[in-house]
């Protein structure tokens, strides 16, 4: 393909304002999304053939700023810069105008070609919003299209307009600040001539006022002289203004933010409130917003747990009868045992596990689309400060719950490293889906609905309790909630389920292949006989300390791999789900217990080893089986004096 | 710490947390560090804009006001910073 026919995009703005799902209408990819700002922590490739072109499409991370003050931004910012796209997709929040509009300006100093992706003109229509398109696109001078990511319209339009704009060369209009600050701009971009940075003399100038570390740095080095006099400058502007130069800027900006929304922008009056607005004012009302955390997240774990049940029970009485026609068919030897094993494994897996997952994923995606996840983060948010950490830790444990790997990779919107650490530790604790699976499939089967919800209070509770140390043990200044709050929409079953397929795909593709080989391994221990010398040398633990049958011990050993795998093959190595022939109610606690706490699984370990370093890992992942080994023994002890 | 304006020093001036829900408040200033009146800034949150208190929580908790016509969720403590002039 010749070079002119290849056109790269950049898809910047701020959190929650659509880019990944327009990037995932144009390339076809499936980046998550869901209604909350910071899902998208690294940036995302893809290719798109239109018109005869070949255009990249990168997906950025949401910032809000290009002013580096976080790592992030730096990257995002760097990223806008290198790639030397052909085009920045700025998408806008339409609903959030004049807020988004603090990016843009920002943005349109960089003097790249911008297109402006007007995104949720439906959601701002609903709200009574409406934005002059022409007036918008007059005033900035660039082109404004009207988009509606979610539904796929106005997406074409972007990029036969980016293709445009390739061939050619836009006029640009500078927003101009106020005077002091505009002679002090054009003073420092002329001692700046020359200097060796791939960017707009004006935008280093605005940098070096606005104290950008980068900048700052690499002016220092380049040309000290201009440093120098934007020192003495930025003295001016405070005299004059009285606070910080960055401030005087960004105070500016804001400022002409608000004056381009109020000439574009009209809001109806008097309108009705909406079914979402309303639920709005229950699900964050003082009181009846806890009220109605406990029902929803109550109703779920029900949901799950009946819907599960009958599945799976449903699934057994199809499988029942699948044993004795293998061993009809091919016999009872050696090799046709360690078949059957390798088929029951993966029988058990869709029996045990699918049932429980399926339905947690459809409703856990569903109030993360829905925009709830942020309302838990702002109910919790003073809870989370008595463990040194704010709500917005909540988004990472609600996402751990499904699954601890993306809940630690989301730890990533705490803005400290102290933050960051503490939330993934606790993140680890959190029971995922896979562990839910042993829960409700062992405890709430066998010993009853309450035990199981009491393991999840107990699990809450003992995350309290390891959040307040941790942040006892890691001193450092607590930083204070700042969260956009999205609006409630109308979540959108395609994605729900489209997200659900992601992650069953996985459970396909990866747990499938895992359970055969585990299965055929401790079938095949087994029929060697070598299996009370294996299970003998951890009996110590297991049968001594813990009080379960000696086998537990090479369950847990497979449960690193993936910890629904300990009831699986539990399951395949018994040939029967009818658990409580060989468990009784106190040993299926222990072992959900031990289950819960014990080793994050291989995937968190190795995020937690990518995140944080091996070392910290290693701590960790020891830290919690030993402390998980003691927990469960002290259960079961009490379980012993109050369970009889 | 930079004090922006010098809080305190107007009449009627509270801080964001003395609002009741549904008040509204021009800024007057932002009192913490650099980096988090910057933050603040890029969110819309700067003197000479109107402001409105949502909601509360209970016991301190964080609170939810409209700025720069969107939502946005702030801890007790940083809301205690702001300073407004009741509408």
């Amino acid at each position: 393909m010749r070079d002119d026919n290849k056109i790269n995009i950049v898809l910047a703005g701020q959190g929650n304002s659509g880019k990944s799902t327009i990037f995932n209408y144009l390339t076809g990819l499936h980046q998550h999304i869901g209604n909350w700002a910071g899902k998208t922590i690294e940036k995302a490739e893809g290719t798109l053939f239109y018109r005869d072109h070949m255009v990249d499409v990168l997906d950025l991370p949401g910032i809000y700023s290009l002013t580096t003050v976080s790592e992030e931004e730096l990257i995002s910012r760097s990223y806008i810069i290198k790639q030397n796209p052909d085009c920045v997709i700025n998408v806008v929040d339409s609903t959030n105008l004049e807020r988004s509009l603090i990016f843009t300006l920002q943005l349109l100093e960089l003097e790249r070609p911008v297109i402006i992706a007007l995104n949720m003109t439906d959601l701002a229509k609903r709200k009574g919003i409406t934005v002059d398109v022409k007036k918008l696109q007059k005033i900035l001078n660039v082109p404004v299209i009207p988009t509606i990511a979610s539904r796929g319209s106005g997406l074409t339009r972007l990029v036969d307009k980016a293709i445009d704009l390739k061939t050619g060369k836009p006029e640009r209009t500078i927003h101009k600040y106020g005077k002091e600050i505009e002679q002090g701009i054009e003073k420092l971009s002329d001692q700046l001539k020359g200097i060796d940075l791939p960017y707009p003399l004006r935008w280093i100038a605005i940098k070096l006022l606005e104290k950008d570390s980068d900048i700052t740095a690499r002016v220092s080095e380049l040309k000290p002289r201009a440093l120098e006099s934007s020192l003495r400058i930025m003295e001016e502007l405070e005299e004059i203004h009285g606070h910080d130069s960055p401030l005087v800027i960004a105070d500016e900006r804001s400022l002409l933010a608000s004056r381009i929304t109020r000439e574009t922008v009209r809001i109806a009056k008097d309108r009705e409130l909406s079914l979402n607005e309303r639920l709005e004012v229950l699900t964050t009302h003082k009181v009846t917003g806890y009220l109605f955390m406990i029902l929803i997240l109550g109703g779920m774990f029900l949901a799950v747990f009946s819907f599960g049940n009958r599945l799976s029970e449903w699934l057994d009485s199809i499988f029942s009868g699948w044993h004795d026609l293998w061993e009809a068919a091919v016999g009872t030897s050696f090799w046709p045992a360690l078949g059957w094993s390798a088929i029951e494994s993966v029988l058990a897996l869709i029996q045990i596990a699918f049932p429980y997952i399926l339905p947690f994923y459809i409703l856990l995606y569903l109030l993360e689309d829905w925009g709830y996840i942020a309302r838990i983060s702002f109910l919790m948010d003073k809870l989370m400060h008595k463990m040194g950490i704010h709500g917005k830790a909540c988004i990472s444990f609600i996402i751990g719950l499904g699954c601890n790997v993306p809940g630690c990779l989301s730890c990533r919107i705490m803005e400290s490293k102290r933050e960051r650490f503490i939330t993934a530790v606790l993140v680890t604790l959190v029971p995922c889906s896979a562990v839910s699976v042993i829960v409700f499939g062992l405890v709430g089967k066998y010993v009853g609905l309450l035990w199981a919800l009491g393991l999840y209070i107990f699990a809450t509770v003992l995350i309290f309790i390891v959040g307040k140390i941790s942040s006892k043990l890691m001193i450092g200044e607590p930083v204070e909630l700042i969260m956009p709050m999205p609006d409630y929409k109308t979540p959108n079953i395609k994605t729900i389920f489209s997200q659900t397929w992601d992650s069953l795909k996985e459970f396909i593709y990866i747990a499938a292949p895992i359970v055969i080989v585990s299965g055929v391994v401790i079938q095949g221990i087994n029929l060697a006989g070598w299996m009370p010398a294996i299970a003998s040398v951890m009996s110590p633990v297991t049968v001594n300390w813990l009080g379960l049958p000696a086998v537990t011990g090479i369950l847990l050993i497979f449960g690193i791999l993936r910890k629904e795998l300990i009831l699986v093959m539990l399951a395949a190595y018994l040939g029967t789900t009818d658990f409580n022939e060989v468990l009784t109610s106190q040993q299926m606690i222990t072992l959900a217990v031990v289950s819960m706490f014990y080793v994050p699984c291989v995937a968190t370990i190795s995020v937690l080893w990518k995140e944080y370093g091996w070392k910290k890992a290693l701590v960790i992942t020891l830290a919690e089986t030993a402390f998980a080994i003691v927990l469960a023994g002290l259960v079961k002890r009490g379980l012993d004096v109050f369970m009889v | 710490m930079h004090h922006r304006h010098g809080a305190g020093d107007r009449r009627g001036c509270i801080n964001l947390t003395g609002l009741d829900d549904g008040q509204s408040g021009i800024i007057v200033s932002v009192m913490g560090g650099e980096m988090l009146t910057k933050r603040l800034a890029d969110l819309g949150i700067t003197p000479g804009k109107e402001l409105k208190l949502i909601r509360k929580t209970l016991f301190s908790g964080p609170v939810q006001v409209e700025v720069a016509g969107s939502k946005l969720v702030i801890g007790w403590g940083l809301a205690s910073k702001i300073m407004v002039e009741v509408k």
